[in-house]
């Protein structure tokens, strides 16, 4: 019994910290539109800013109530300078703009603070425990449940009661008639923004004494605020709580009763909820919004000067490894590899439409299942790809029936956070998978005879698949499915009103993408001989994207320059600079900001407009 | 013979009420007209029928299947083709593209990923025969944003005839054009063939009394009034509360 009361405490205790992330996320998406992938960071960053203000004034109260003021500042300027600019462009450029600073701050915060997990010690009142039955539950913790219901009653209060609150409740009804009615709508965007930061900061700095503050906290308390979120519903500050109260408690009571399933509780309790009442418990159901409208124009016709620089393109590539050394060889198998995964994402993005943020789950499936069935089974490797891609078409098929029932950023967080389930996975099935060692394969696999530890040969086999999946993608994107396929991503309202189920395009899509990248997978843990739980990480599916985006969506040959520029560039940068991550972050920062349609999509667009100015 | 028959719609967003009680019949092959002032419900009626806005109460039958509770794509699917009252198309795509999506849609092959979409004469000449019908010249690899706002409003028409329906729903197709435009858009419905039935919402009386056969009046959500143009022109209380704001 009193384990039983203990778990439900824990529960609380963990409910409390995700309502502090998730009703911020929340409000901001109600009123914005946005989702700040940033969140997360801010919670950390509270817990690293506190442990800095306690070391320096010896006091836990004044680490709680001053930690969050700095954080706010950052999460200002980030709204202000960087944000702003963007309203006007479609919300989904804002959503990129906030995960390329998810990558400055943590850089920021492991340069200044290190690797390792620090501790932040209780205050001294809340130091000790209290009976509870014949057990004992630590006081801090019940300070916390305290001090998250208070918080909770203050805001419910705030939105309720006073005259800014109706300003926000009707900003999140409809801030366009708000406006009109006289808010000032992007000061409350502001302060609305800003007052999210704090109420994260605060969550990160009161779970500093119980989790300790650790690199990596900003994606372990995202993710299942995102899961509360949509299963509170979008924008509900009710939902929120609710939401956060329901997942904590399923998380803590899946731990201590059937911690081999917990990991998968959250994620059943959240598809439960999407498949009865898409909208979350306390969502209001919206309409169809008209998409986004995208910019690229349609896939060109093949002409004959486009398959001519094809060719030469080719050749280039078949000559080139016979005249470098191995590393400029294998660098460039690399790269073929990446092209593939970076092709396969663009089908979902660029040309249906689809802003996932977890493709990187689908490659590390295929690339877990070459490693694993060679390594336990003695697979031979390209039985093992072609399972690979079974494995990753299957997860997609089974993922994407769940998340295309969202579209725009609701799809974009469930993508993201069945990524996370994929890397969790991964990461906790220790006897199968390595953990977090990683897991790599004792022989390298061979090809009618010729061994793939030749870099020649290994540079072949991914020039081909490369090839092959080119060809084969552009063949796909000039079908009559491609077309429709284009045309959800440019109004997928009109496409149901003509007559196409959408969500099954929708899905045919994610499933195709998620098996070419679970190729790229195969042909990469063949050639690697070695995977671990970072390439399944949500930063991985990051890297993917920026490869995309560098190069320009829609257009199939932007990613594949797009994944060169990028893999060159991360090659000579970590030679000679510790900062990668923050590199990464200004690049996807300023990709956003000054190249919306990538270097190809400039490239044309430039085209295009020196063509017009040309009479007919 | 009716088409299209809507039994007690009732259709709430919170407490706003916009459709309540709206019992309607559409006859094979007529042009009916729905008018109203604005807010009265009118556009609301249409998104239910074509399942873009579900009811909250009440039936809509189409030749006696129950169709209330079905989604968009199998609305158009089952011969209810629609226009929007604000220009709904693909508009970096070309006026083609955009024709052959919905010729596609209706008779093609869409799951076909292997053949280019390019080289379907069959869907490509329909959509140029669309294209015809609905009055647009000129080069049809234009992308659609380039058009003229009333060769938009046309190329909407066209959408919707691409799949070859038995009852059309037009959402104000004359609004925002000017006279000239609004006279070959007239022309252009009375060019549609008699076996097509026309549901359509419009607010310019000249092209109310030139097309209907028979007009329904709508008034906070509610029908005021039914029957031939006639009958509605000397109806007491649509010319108190509609018909007299005109004068």
């Amino acid at each position: 019994m009193e384990f039983f009361l203990e778990q439900i405490l824990n529960g609380l205790v963990y409910g409390v910290l995700l309502f502090l992330t998730a009703a911020g996320l929340s409000l901001i998406f109600g009123l914005m539109n946005v989702v700040s992938l940033a969140h997360g960071s801010f919670f950390m960053m509270g817990g690293y800013v506190a442990y800095s203000l306690y070391r320096l004034t010896g006091s836990f109260w004044a680490a709680l109530l001053l930690a969050p003021v700095p954080i706010v500042a950052a999460g200002v300027a980030m709204e202000v300078i960087f944000l702003r600019p963007l309203y006007r462009r479609g919300h989904l450029d804002q959503v990129l703009l906030t995960f390329g600073f998810t990558f400055i701050f943590l850089d920021a915060v492991q340069t200044i603070w290190g690797r390792d997990v620090l501790a932040l010690p209780p205050p001294a009142v809340f130091d000790g425990v209290v009976a509870l039955g014949t057990g004992v539950f630590s006081s801090y913790r019940l300070f916390l449940i305290g001090f998250g219901l208070a918080i909770a009653l203050l805001l419910w209060l705030f939105l309720d009661r006073s005259q800014l609150g109706a300003r926000v409740r009707a900003g999140v009804d409809d801030a366009a008639m708000a406006g009109g009615l006289g808010c000032n709508i992007s000061a409350l965007f502001t302060a609305i923004f800003g007052a999210g930061v704090a109420l994260a900061a605060l969550g990160g700095v009161a779970a500093g004494p119980i989790f300790g503050i650790y690199p990596g906290e900003d994606a372990e308390i995202l993710i299942p605020a995102f899961i509360v979120i949509v299963v509170g519903g979008m924008g509900s500050l009710r939902g929120a709580f609710v939401g956060s109260l329901l997942i904590g408690e399923a998380d803590t009571f899946g731990n201590a009763y059937m911690p081999q399933l917990a990991l998968f509780l959250i994620y059943l309790v959240m598809a439960i909820v999407l498949l009865v009442r898409p909208q979350g418990l306390f969502g209001i159901k919206h309409g169809l919004a008209a998409s986004p409208s995208g910019s690229t124009p349609a896939a060109p016709l093949p002409s004959r000067r486009a398959l001519a620089i094809g060719l030469i393109g080719v050749a280039a590539l078949v000559i080139y490894p016979l005249l470098v050394a191995d590393y400029q060889r294998s660098l460039v198998t690399e790269l073929l590899i990446f092209a593939i995964v970076a092709m396969s994402l663009d089908l979902l993005l660029g040309f249906t439409g689809l802003m996932s943020l977890g493709h990187a789950a689908f490659f590390g499936l295929g690339a877990y299942v070459v490693i694993v069935l060679g390594t336990f089974f003695d697979f031979n490797a390209w039985f093992g790809v072609a399972l690979g891609i079974g494995a990753a078409a299957l997860a997609a098929l089974v993922i994407g029936y769940f998340c295309v029932r969202a579209s725009g950023i609701p799809f974009l967080m469930l993508t993201l956070a069945f990524s996370q389930l994929v890397y969790s996975v991964a990461l906790k099935w220790r006897d199968v998978t390595g953990g977090s060692d990683g897991i790599g394969l004792a022989v390298k696999p061979s090809l009618f005879g010729f061994t793939l530890s030749n870099s020649l040969t290994m540079y072949f086999v991914a020039l081909f698949f490369f090839v092959l999946c080119f060809l084969g993608l552009r063949r796909l994107v000039s079908s009559p499915l491609g077309r429709v396929f284009i045309g959800i991503r440019e109004n997928e309202a009109r496409m149901l009103a003509i007559g196409y189920a959408t969500r099954r395009y929708k899905l045919a899509s994610f499933t195709i993408g998620g098996a070419v990248a679970g190729l790229a997978g195969g042909l990469y843990a063949v050639f690697n001989g070695f995977i671990s739980p970072d390439a399944v990480y949500w930063s991985a599916s990051g890297d993917i994207l920026i490869m995309v985006m560098l190069g320009g969506a829609g257009t199939l040959l932007g990613p594949v320059f797009g994944a060169a520029a990028f893999l060159l560039m991360k090659n000579l940068v970590s030679t000679y600079s510790e900062h990668w991550l923050a590199i990464i972050g200004v690049v996807f920062v300023a990709c956003v900001l000054f190249f919306p349609g990538g270097f190809w999509g400039t490239l044309r667009q430039v085209r295009i407009m020196t063509r017009e100015k040309v009479p007919a | 013979m009716s088409v299209l028959r809507t039994e007690s719609l009732y259709c709430a967003f919170g407490s706003l009420v916009v459709t309540k009680d709206v019992t309607l019949t559409v006859i094979k092959g007529e042009r009916h007209v729905i008018i109203g002032p604005n807010g009265a419900g009118k556009t609301s009626l249409l998104n239910q029928i074509g399942g873009q806005l579900h009811a909250g109460r009440g039936r809509i039958l189409l030749g006696g299947t129950d169709i209330t509770q079905w989604p968009p794509n199998r609305i158009a699917q089952s011969g209810i083709a629609r226009t929007f009252q604000r220009n709904n198309l693909f508009p970096n795509l070309t006026v083609l593209e955009n024709l052959c999506l919905a010729v596609e849609a209706r008779r093609g092959r869409p799951w076909d990923f292997f053949s280019l979409a390019d080289h379907r004469h069959a869907v490509i000449r329909r959509a140029e025969a669309l294209l015809a019908q609905v009055h647009i010249a000129g080069d049809a690899s234009r992308p659609v944003h380039n058009l003229s706002y009333g060769e938009q409003r046309q190329l909407e028409i066209g959408l919707a005839l691409a799949g070859e329906p038995t009852l059309l729903l037009l959402d104000e197709p004359t609004s925002g054009m000017s006279p000239a435009e609004t006279k070959s858009m007239i022309a252009l419905i009375a060019s549609l063939p008699r076996t097509l039935s026309i549901l359509m919402i419009e607010h310019d009386m000249n092209v109310v009394f030139t097309v209907a056969d028979r007009i329904t009046v709508f008034y906070y959500g509610e029908v005021l009034a039914s029957g031939p143009p006639a009958e509605i022109r000397n109806d007491r209380r649509v010319r108190e509360i509609y018909l007299g704001m005109e004068d």
